[in-house]
């Protein structure tokens, strides 16, 4: 009963004290200098922000950098021995392998049918329909996901009545059961497929969004000019769309490499599923901090190229602003 | 000249749009598009046919699940039962982490949304030295994976008594939120328009009064929108509740379907229930709010 | 309109100076919920799901009618792991729960105090005399055998289950030959001499703990195929896995789940969960012959096939031998504990309850299991039988995987689990654990 009287005391009271601050802070700040009011009323009001960003973001970034150069018990430096076991340890490289077949195929293909999807869907009656359905596995968990998979790839010995719909279908045409989630083969496909599956739709509908804004006329030239629809989406339509597919592609590169609970859910990490946020979680629950550390370092490296491409990105928005 | 090709083209359009040769061509036309019907078909079956299949599978009894598959309940006989929401909601914890799940989630949104509109507004209307390298900061931030941060937050919540609790997670999902949150109200805020606020200005407002009364109600789609994804974010996360409550009574409901898959291990089929259950807010807020949704994920990244 | 926007503002902060007041006010009551402390309820974590808890539940039943305690539980496979994390992380724990077997892990959290003694609650003579004696006295008086919980001369674990395990179960209407005696005879049989398609159903599923079913039955073959010292070694880390007779322990197993042995091959080993993996038995045409398990699988046969009874439907015999009489004797047991992680009166109050006879008398008569009490009877003849053997061993040998650190046992499991998807990759998974073992053997 407490808890429910915290929460809603955090519902009503965090705005309000915020607003006191607001106006208690102006009140103040109003009274002080005019010079001085100009720097310090922003730093006021950006306060929280900034305080909160550097409490849970910056400065346990810089820790786990310094922890991952450190022993367990953080009592000396170790230099690199924490990467050394990252880049020795076969289950480690492993789950670096496959964080980048997710970060290469999840991103491809949810972009990717994405785009195709939203241009398909343009041309039909039923548009809307369409996007719901796509769109339907976006507000799902990853764990619901994960449940509603499970059952897509259940597999029953062979000659046994098949509970998974893939394995079932694939004895209408007469082909043995796959186990999809234990054969190497299809296992981090089918993992990465359920990833994409969720996100597609996501992609599809900023996209559609975009593709809506392209002028008609600009369309309608070219399709008088005699160019065929194929070399329209080509030559016209992405191209145009170029700067929203680079968004998407930016967030969906961030979710391949954070994956965590689709992988976790459904296999937890066995059978070489194992990705980054699986095998940092795994070090975690074994108490090796150090080694978790490691992991967390060598994943935001891979996506420091990311950041700089982000953050020039928004340095050339600002100039045109 | 290529008016008159236009009218040309036009009227000698319209004429042939009655003859049988122009039905002839609709005809061909809708034919050579039954390829495009076929696959736009295909892939809404592949992605709504997975969750109708768990959603049927949750009304069968467990035995029947291990027998055959969900397609087989569609015709009869049927088989439904809802045994499989009984023994969930009767399941030990499920009810109290339906219910943690509501007291983490809102407070946390309410709580980011306010802190990030402000310092959105601060980053977009105020000058100040060190701004840019600010918002460079947290722009970048919002790349980061959580689990850099597992382990010091850990140790932050620890040193200030707050493992455990729902405050921690909310502060932590605030904390997490807040760089994404921030550009996005930033980019809407920065484009509103300058003269609303100097005239504002003019007759004396001061920037909590221009903040409050003409920033906020104008930027109401953009926040609608981000509340719908923050909310949908902070329900269904896993990552951030297993690690700081995964031991605590206050889990959330995602946190205890996850532990029991590890304890029914064969029994998914009790899990699909859960999933259900767990899936139907979400699903419920999206299809009433889809329109703010779209309307604001779009107006952030597509502008500019 | 500044007057307008002024008095607004006063309103606001008026207000807002009130809220501070009250989140002042209320701040200190939140943090401390109702779940532990409590004189009338106790939370804890089981292993146990279907009829295992079911069965708990009966167990506890005449403890709540006298005491009037509520006991809330929560089933949970992996709560070492999540215990773990939580003493790390500083967050509530259960008041009681199965404590960790990794001895490393075990002497932490007994120095972190997380772990309480029995010895602060419990009548330790009545408890280890009745009990059998390889579950609370450390072998030669030592002070320390973390592989029962027993760190300082104190106790940590109060055993309340125990199990045997490597029993060869099958069903009696189909297997109707004489139990064979060495394992070479057991390879011979033919099953489509009994109707049966395979030999050996086997199934290694179990969440985030699948492989565990695996390494029982690798462990029963290594304690038989070597002494209870070289398996007590092998468990310390000092032997290794590419070791010849390790290798050799391996290369056993995988005749188990043979492709030619094994219901469905390999993959069906894989995904079936360990509960389920004895249903073909009773399914007509039989899938297969024999499933290696514990005793407690025998609840689940009651419950997928309501009606069949032990001993009449369906049966088990020992292990057979590996070809060397001396390590016959070499027997694998496991025990279920409960470690108490706050001290409360009415997790204390349970505990006491649990460690008596009527209470372990519940469970056994509600099958499925043998408790940890010597004197209790069995009207089941199957666990009759499996009390006597357990009695009767020469050295009650621990599940190896248990009582290694826990990422030797999460490598361990999952070692099994990738040479029986492909038997070509033992020598490559043989010499990754002997890596995995010389990283967690430091106690860093």
């Amino acid at each position: 009963m407490d808890q429910i009287i915290t929460a809603i005391g955090a519902i009503v009271l965090v705005p309000l004290v915020l607003l006191g601050y607001i106006l208690l802070g102006e009140r103040v700040i109003e009274r002080l200098p005019e010079r001085i009011q100009e720097w310090f009323r922003p730093y006021f009001w950006a306060l929280p922000a900034i305080g909160f960003a550097t409490i849970f973001m910056v400065y346990p970034l810089l820790r786990t950098v310094v922890i991952s150069f450190r022993n367990n018990a953080d009592t000396t430096w170790v230099g690199f021995d924490n990467y050394v076991y990252f880049f020795t340890f076969p289950s480690t490289l492993t789950s670096l392998r496959n964080s980048l077949l997710w970060l290469v195929f999840y991103t491809f293909f949810a972009v990717g049918l994405g785009l195709i999807i939203a241009i398909m869907v343009d041309r039909v009656r039923y548009e809307s329909l369409a996007k719901i359905a796509i769109f339907l596995p976006v507000p799902i968990s990853a764990v619901a996901a994960s449940i509603i998979w499970k059952f897509m790839f259940d597999y029953q010995a062979p000659g046994t009545t098949q509970t998974g719909t893939l394995n079932a279908l694939l004895g209408v045409v007469g082909h043995e059961p796959v186990a999809w989630l234990v054969n190497s083969t299809t296992n981090n496909a089918a993992l990465i497929f359920v990833g994409i599956w969720s996100a597609t739709g996501f992609a599809m509908v900023i996209i559609s969004a975009s593709l809506k804004a392209i002028s008609s006329e600009v369309l309608e030239a070219a399709r008088i000019d005699g160019a065929n629809e194929f070399r329209i989406v080509q030559l016209i339509v992405t191209p145009l769309l170029w700067p929203t597919i680079t968004v998407i592609g930016t967030t969906m590169i961030i979710n391949a490499l954070k994956t965590f609970d689709i992988v976790y859910v459904l296999t937890a990490g066995a059978y070489d599923t194992d990705v980054i946020a699986t095998q940092m979680f795994s070090q975690l629950a074994h108490a090796h901090f150090s080694r978790a550390a490691a992991v967390g370092v060598v994943l935001f490296a891979a996506i420091v190229p990311l950041l700089v491409v982000n953050i020039r990105r928004f340095q050339q928005q600002e100039e045109q602003r | 000249m290529s008016g008159v090709a236009d009218q040309v083209t036009t009227r000698r359009e319209a004429a042939r749009a009655n003859s049988v040769s122009a039905v002839a061509d609709r005809w061909s036309n809708a034919l050579q598009r039954v390829p495009l019907h076929i696959v736009i078909i295909i892939f809404c079956a592949v992605w709504i046919i997975p969750t109708i299949g768990m959603v049927v599978n949750s009304f069968r009894s467990v035995s029947e699940m291990g027998q055959a598959g969900w397609w087989t309940t569609l015709f009869p006989p049927h088989g439904f039962t809802l045994a499989s929401y009984q023994q969930v909601l009767n399941t030990e914890n499920v009810g109290t982490s339906i219910v943690n799940s509501v007291l983490i989630t809102i407070p946390a949104t309410v709580i980011q949304l306010a802190i990030a509109t402000m310092g959105a507004y601060a980053f977009a209307w105020m000058k100040f030295p060190g701004k840019n390298i600010f918002f460079i900061v947290i722009v970048g931030l919002m790349v980061v994976p959580i689990q850099m941060t597992l382990i010091p937050v850990l140790q932050f919540f620890k040193a200030t008594g707050l493992s455990g609790t729902i405050t921690a997670v909310w502060l932590a999902h605030s904390g997490y939120g807040l760089p994404f949150e921030v550009f996005l109200l930033r980019n809407y805020l920065g484009g509103l328009p300058r003269e609303v606020f100097e005239s504002a200005e003019v007759d004396g407002a001061g920037h909590a009064v221009r903040f409050l009364r003409i920033a906020v109600p104008m930027t109401i789609p953009a926040i609608a929108s981000l509340t719908i994804f923050v909310f949908l974010g902070v329900w269904n996360d896993l990552l951030v509740a297993l690690t700081f409550l995964g031991t605590s009574p206050n889990r959330p409901f995602t946190v205890v379907i996850t532990q029991l898959v590890t304890s029914f291990g064969g029994g998914w089929q009790f899990l699909t229930a859960a999933a259900v259950l767990q899936m139907a807010l979400p699903l419920a807020v999206f299809i009433a709010l889809q329109r703010y949704f779209v309307r604001g994920v779009t107006a952030g990244s597509v502008k500019g | 309109m500044s007057e307008v926007f002024s008095r607004l503002s006063s309103r606001a902060i008026a207000l807002s100076l009130g809220a501070l007041l009250l989140v002042a006010a209320c701040g200190g009551g939140s943090s401390n919920n109702s779940s532990s402390g409590n004189a009338t309820s106790v939370t804890q974590w089981v292993a146990w799901g279907g009829a295992e808890l079911q069965a708990y539940r009966d167990v506890l039943k005449p403890f709540t009618a006298s005491t009037g305690i509520t006991v809330h539980i929560t089933t949970n496979r992996d709560s070492t792991n999540q215990i773990a994390n939580g003493i790390i992380s500083g967050t509530d724990l259960p008041d009681l729960a199965p404590s960790t077997t990794d001895p490393i892990q075990l002497k932490d959290w007994v120095t972190k105090g997380a772990l309480k003694p029995l010895e602060s609650f419990l009548d330790m003579s009545a408890y280890t005399s009745g009990t059998y004696p390889a579950l609370t006295t450390a072998p030669g008086g030592a002070a320390d055998d973390p592989y029962i919980g027993i760190i300082g001369g104190k106790h940590y674990m109060l055993m309340i289950k125990t199990q045997v395990k490597g029993l060869i179960w099958y069903n009696k209407k189909v297997f109707t030959g004489t139990a064979p005696t060495t394992f070479d005879q057991l390879l011979a049989i033919n099953p489509s001499q009994y109707g049966a398609q395979k030999l050996f159903c086997a199934g290694f599923e179990s969440g985030t703990a699948s492989g565990w079913p695996a390494s029982d039955q690798i462990d029963n073959i290594i304690m038989r195929q070597n002494d209870a010292a070289f398996y007590t070694s092998w468990i310390q880390g000092k032997v290794k896995f590419t070791d010849p007779q390790i290798k050799l322990g391996y290369q056993t197993f995988l005749k188990e789940v043979s492709a030619a042995n094994v219901y469905g091959g390999s993959n069906t080993a894989l995904t079936t969960n360990f509960g389920k993996a004895g249903d073909p038995m009773f399914k007509t045409p039989a899938g297969c012959l024999f499933l290696e398990q514990a005793t407690f699988i025998s609840a689940f046969f009651t419950q997928d096939f309501p009606g069949t009874k032990a001993g009449t439907d369906f049966d088990f015999f020992g292990h057979p031998s590996m070809g060397s009489a001396a390590n016959d004797g070499n027997l694998n047991g496991f025990y279920d504990n409960v470690a108490m992680y706050n001290d409360t009166p009415a997790a204390r109050k349970l505990m006491q309850y649990l460690a008596t006879a009527p209470a372990q008398q519940i469970w056994a008569n509600d099958g499925g299991t043998l408790g940890a009490i010597k004197t209790l009877t069995y009207t089941d003849p199957v666990f009759k039988r499996a009390a006597e053997v357990a009695n009767t061993a020469k050295n009650l040998l621990v599940t190896a995987g248990d009582f290694m650190p826990s990422d030797m046992q999460a490598a361990f499991w999952k070692s099994l689990l990738d040479v029986t998807k492909d038997p070509s990759s033992l020598n490559a998974v043989l010499a990754h654990l002997d890596q995995v073992q010389a990283a967690a053997y430091k106690a860093s």
